[in-house]
């Protein structure tokens, strides 16, 4: 894992100006550091040794006073832009991330769909201590500690050589302390993470045990998988905390002998006091920022893992879209033929055909995991097949593979009912496109929609959040399939539109599927349930194959 | 939420029931860890400033020895420190997760119930962990801090008063009013930010479940441009978060500098006057560089604090939903039953109404009895409340009218040790645990043998299932039972329901997600259950929205709208109810029509009727 990851200049734009104002902040804070501890130490030690006056240090004082403010300042400009920068950083990744996972379609690379979604919403919130605190830190490491080195230098080299000598050892000991306890703290957290999640399992149980009446048994349990826990945590946290001392006593050590050495030096009059006293000031200054990138590294990793998760979504390949226009499929086809899709252990589905046609209804039926939703998927062009082809027709009978299609061509003739649907924000009557009161009537009468508005305290006007919350899945059914009605498209896509509905609910999908067909739409029918499959023209069976050996067999 | 009481954070902390010993001594070394870094400041000084007097070697030796001995020290005591208040915390978070799983277990179920699964594991995963935090990186510092602050204060006050005060102030400004401000700037980040923060995440969540359909609708760019509009504000907010932060970071660089040029002004003066010897005057102007050490993490500390704070109130509120322990502990003098001709335990609703706290009743007015031997079943379309009826016949959910009462007593006044031993209820949300099979059929009878769990997945039609694992009875499911398809998971609780010795059994929808063949079988052997270890007749009920196999119930209750439209047996239902009728007939007419278009080919897959 790299402290700066070039790529993160690279994907997120705003770390780029944030990384050249911490730069110039680091070489301000060196040098503001430098002429801090100069200037106190001739003001101390003329004072101490040669007895001087108030008036006589107040140029150094004032001086003094001014780097004070402007170190303030320093560190105020800092923190103001940190958190700015984070949560602009933040942002731009998690739009690309989400705008590259959504563009990869259904089947991407890598990280499973819930992964993107945690990084997507909090994991990326990480990089907020990486940024604010962690970064400016790594930067200081790179302009403080060479300052004071050299300064140091100047004044005095032994003490210079002492700093210097010591310096390396902290990365060394970090390494070796790591090294060593590399294997004991993964094996503890891999315990940790057992432990905490059997605690969790059994709370989140609990509903369950009282049903049956089993609930006391499992509070000793619960304290003892919690002490188990924490005893495992302690183990992981003595071993962890190692690298940590180390750090400490090295520095705080050496500027012991730093000191020690000094003072020596002073009695045998090897050294005066003023530069005596401006190396004791510097020596910590040299550790400090070492010491803060060893305190804030365990904050900035979660970050800087999540950054190579994102890296990851990002750098994965996005297929390109096709440019050539879709024929027109009200009076053309999609043709499917030898359509498969690898998935787990084989194809689903396997070797598909089938073709739509204006005005009439298809239904794939088969058992789950058979590959119904793939197979709509790939006939949509959201998933490139792996055998087989989707061709629009024309209705010059001209075809083009769904591959080198437009999208948005395709799509705007194409009305997609997914499992649950997803419906935008904003009024009912909005949602459906605000049509003519009578035609919307009529539709809401068909689809049922009519008895779903009557219970709704504003109607039509009913405002829908996100998603359509305020409405059952079974009312946003009816809602898009109302949709549907109003603004008939060549091609309609349902995916077990009766699923979460009773019976009366269902007879009310099959009316409108029945009047979709006698508009002249081609409809494409998922379904489980017999009363859809009766309803069909054609009725096409997906499988999948366990072998891909058997695709294509006779 | 924005605003939880003062005193929210202290009562959570009380249930941490934190060791007050352990703490003194996290306070002590975590104070003598930084002390020690003071304490080589100040000797430091003293050596380099007596040295420059260049005395003899001999009466430097001391220093010598203490300034390598702090330099130790400081590492070595931070390390225990850091264990110790570690332990703490790790302590106090079993309390209260120990406390928690208690009350909850003890208190109303229905606090549970409405809790959703993800929120319940928020709150005691990650929320326990946050009021545990506040121990180590809130109270504790503050602590350290507060204590060496005075202890130092005071020792350079012994030098030279001025000194001291001045310290002391530029201590208060670092340590408490630049956490203040930071504090300030946090929760006003937080408040500007929740509503976009929440448009964030419903908008990311939604791009992603859903980028397939709103490409194909055509309202990706919309979503992701509403996307960037929720990040724009959120960096707003952030913004105005920062000016305070800022002026906290500044005052807590102002402080150190502002202490060091006080001591050398009021320093200087004293030394010429003759009431600071000069060696002190090293001591008094160096030592504040070091004495920043402590309240530096203070704003973080801040930050901790509150957010500790929210993760408070939302573990204080489950416990409070909960309340103190209402189940009855001891069992009451049984009462004679009032059916005394029908052996064993009788359930019986008498104009029960069911419906979740604080929201309007699900079902009104239900008049229902399960004895042994008898087979009932709900049905209705769905949303008519039949599982929220299921709830309430099994005590899990009090009535809100009329009574459910088991051998005529209250079932809400039974222990519900009492209360299970005659019925048990398999609800659809029901958890599965990460643990073994055999585990999790033994939540419903600690006793079960294998060979008891193999018949009664067979009968819940997982026999080949079984077969199919690869350490059988012992293969450990994933949890919350993520490892299993929503089929195998309904019957396998419905399994668990099976083992239970309970002589009524109530189940809710055992057909959802398996296909009519293989739904029917199982609710067929459903209706003909064998009898208890105990020899007691099975009592059956079923709340189910498929109609056909009810042919084998003694009783339909045929829900709509909230109330029972209709009840009889199948025969009588389809007789005289249109509505029922209708149902059934959509049921079984499709199933005949379509069956021989849905059998698969043996070939591959082909085109029909085309």
């Amino acid at each position: 894992m790299k402290p700066l990851d070039p790529r993160l200049l690279r994907y997120a734009r705003s770390a780029r100006g944030y990384l050249a104002l911490t730069v110039g902040l680091g070489l301000a804070t060196g040098g503001l550091v430098v002429t801090q501890a100069l200037l106190l130490a001739h003001a101390l030690g003329s004072a101490v040794a040669d007895g001087a006056t108030l008036p006589d240090v107040v140029p150094l004082v004032s001086g003094l006073l001014a780097v004070v403010v402007a170190r303030a300042l320093v560190a105020g400009v800092q923190e103001r832009y940190a958190h700015r920068a984070a949560t602009r950083a933040v942002a731009e990744l998690r739009e690309q991330v989400v705008e590259h996972a959504a563009a990869a379609g259904p089947r991407r690379a890598g990280e499973d769909a819930a992964g993107v979604v945690t990084l997507a919403t909090r994991g990326l919130e990480a990089l907020e201590p990486y940024f604010v605190r962690y970064l400016p830190q790594l930067v200081l490491a790179a302009t403080l500690t060479p300052a004071t080195l050299l300064v140091a230098l100047g004044l005095d080299w032994v003490s210079f050589a002492v700093l210097v000598g010591t310096l390396p050892l902290v990365p060394v000991f970090m390494w070796l302390v790591g090294v060593m306890t590399q294997g004991r703290s993964a094996r503890g957290l891999a315990t940790m993470e057992r432990l905490g999640s059997q605690v969790l399992d059994l709370l989140a149980g609990l509903p369950t045990l009282r049903a049956f009446g089993r609930e006391r048994g499992p509070e000793a349990r619960v304290r003892a998988l919690g002490d188990a826990h924490r005893r495992a945590t302690t183990g992981t946290l003595r071993i962890a905390f190692l690298s940590g001392m180390v750090l400490e006593l090295l520095t705080t050590l050496s500027v012991a002998v730093v000191a020690v050495g000094v003072g020596l030096r002073l009695v045998h009059g090897g050294l005066d006091l003023v530069t005596g006293l401006a190396v004791l000031v510097l020596a910590p200054e040299v550790y400090a920022p070492l010491r803060q990138v060893g305190a804030q590294f365990h904050a900035s990793t979660d970050g800087v893992a999540a950054a190579e998760r994102a890296f990851a979504v990002l750098e994965a390949p996005l297929p390109v879209p096709g440019t050539l226009p879709a024929p027109d499929l009200a009076r053309g086809e999609v043709r499917v033929r030898g359509l498969g899709v690898r998935a787990r252990g084989g194809w689903a589905p396997a070797s598909l055909d089938l073709t739509l046609r204006p005005g009439r209804v298809v239904a794939l039926v088969g058992p789950s995991g058979a590959g119904k939703t793939t197979a709509v998927e790939a006939l949509l062009g959201l998933l490139p097949p792996d055998a087989g082809t989707v061709r629009l027709v024309g209705a010059d009978a001209t075809g083009v593979d769904v591959a080198d299609v437009d999208p948005r061509t395709y799509w705007r003739q194409v009305t997609w009912l997914p499992q649950r649907p997803v419906l935008e924000p904003g009024t009912l009557d909005a949602l459906l496109g605000s049509p003519d009161p009578a035609d919307r009537d009529r539709a809401a009468a068909r689809t049922g929609l009519d008895a779903v508005v009557a219970a709704l305290p504003d109607g039509w006007g009913t405002v829908l959040g996100a998603g359509g919350t305020g409405l059952s899945v079974g009312q946003r059914q009816r809602l898009a399939l109302t949709r549907a009605l109003l603004r008939p498209t060549s091609l309609v896509v349902l995916d077990e539109p009766t699923a979460h509905l009773d019976a009366a609910g269902e007879r009310v999908v099959l009316d409108t599927v029945d009047a979709l067909r006698a508009r002249g739409s081609a409809v494409l029918l998922v379904a489980h349930r017999p009363s859809l499959v009766a309803l069909a023209d054609d009725v096409v069976a997906v499988q999948a194959a366990a072998d891909p050996a058997t695709v294509g067999a006779p | 939420m924005s605003a939880p009481d003062r005193g929210t954070l202290r009562r959570a902390v009380r249930l941490l029931d934190v060791d007050a010993r352990r703490v003194a001594l996290a306070v002590l070394l975590g104070t003598l860890a930084l002390g020690c870094a003071v304490a080589l400041a100040a000797v430091s000084a003293w050596l380099i400033a007596r040295a420059s007097q260049m005395p003899p070697v001999l009466t430097l030796s001391v220093a010598t020895v203490a300034v390598r001995t702090f330099g130790i020290g400081r590492g070595l005591l931070r390390y225990l420190e850091r264990l110790v208040s570690h332990d703490v915390a790790l302590r106090g978070m079993v309390a209260l997760r120990t406390t928690l799983y208690a009350r909850l277990a003890a208190g109303r179920p229905e606090a549970v119930l409405a809790v959703r699964r993800g929120d319940l594991l928020a709150r005691v995963g990650a929320d326990v962990d946050a009021v545990g935090d506040v121990v180590v990186r809130g109270l504790l510092p503050a602590a350290v801090a507060a204590v060496l602050g005075v202890g130092t204060s005071v020792a350079m006050a012994l030098f030279w008063p001025p000194a001291g005060l001045a310290l002391a102030l530029c201590l208060v400004l670092a340590g408490v009013v630049a956490p203040w401000a930071t504090a300030r700037g946090a929760r006003r980040a937080e408040e500007r930010g929740v509503q976009a923060r929440a448009d964030m995440t419903a908008t990311a969540l939604g791009v992603l479940d859903d980028a397939g359909p709103l490409a194909v609708a055509g309202r990706l760019e919309a979503e992701t441009a509403a996307l960037r509009d929720a990040d724009r504000r959120l960096a707003a907010a952030a913004d105005a978060g920062a000016p305070s932060a800022a002026v906290s970071a500044a005052l807590g660089q102002l402080a150190v500098g502002l202490a060091v040029v006080a001591a050398l002004v009021s320093g200087v003066p004293a030394v010429r006057a003759g009431l600071l010897a000069p060696v002190e005057l090293a001591v008094v102007v160096l030592t504040p560089l070091a004495a920043f050490e402590a309240t530096s993490v203070l704003p973080a500390a801040a930050v901790q604090v509150q957010r500790s704070r929210a993760a408070a109130a939302r573990v204080l509120a489950l416990l409070d939903a909960a309340g103190p322990g209402t189940s009855p502990a001891a069992p009451h003098a049984p009462e004679p039953a009032t059916d005394a001709a029908v052996p064993g335990p009788q359930l019986r609703a008498e104009g029960a109404t069911c419906g979740w706290p604080g929201r309007a009743a699900a079902v009104h007015d239900v008049d229902l009895v399960l004895a042994p031997g008898r087979r009932v079943a709900v049905a209705g379309p769905s949303g008519a409340g039949k599982t929220t009826l299921l709830l309430t016949l099994a005590g899990l959910l009090p009535p809100t009218g009329g009574a459910v009462r088991l051998d005529g007593r209250d079932l809400g006044a039974l222990p519900r040790a009492q209360v299970v031993t005659a019925a048990v209820a398999t609800t659809e949300d029901a958890h599965v645990f990460g643990t073994s099979v055999l585990e999790n059929l033994r939540v419903a009878r600690g006793d079960l043998t294998a060979a008891e769990a193999r018949e009664a997945l067979e009968r819940a039609g997982l026999g080949a299932w079984l077969a199919g694992l690869p350490d059988g009875l012992g293969t450990v499911l994933g949890p919350d039972g993520r490892t299993v398809s929503g089929g195998e998971r309904r019957r396998l609780l419905l399994a668990r329901a099976l083992v239970a010795d309970a002589p009524l059994v109530l189940v809710d929808e055992p057909a959802e997600h398996l296909d009519p063949v293989t739904a029917d079988a199982l609710l067929d052997r459903l209706w003909h259950l064998p009898p208890t270890r105990a020899g007691a007749a099975r009592g059956v009920l079923v709340v189910t929205h498929r109609l056909t196999t009810l042919a084998a119930a003694d009783e339909v209750l045929w829900l709509q709208d909230g109330r029972v439209a209709a009840r009889g047996t199948h025969a009588e239902l389809l007789r005289d109810v249109p509505g029922y009728r209708e149902a059934v007939e959509s049921e079984q007419s499709a199933a005949v029509r379509a069956v021989p278009a849905v059998v698969p080919a043996a070939g591959p897959a082909r085109e029909v009727g085309a």
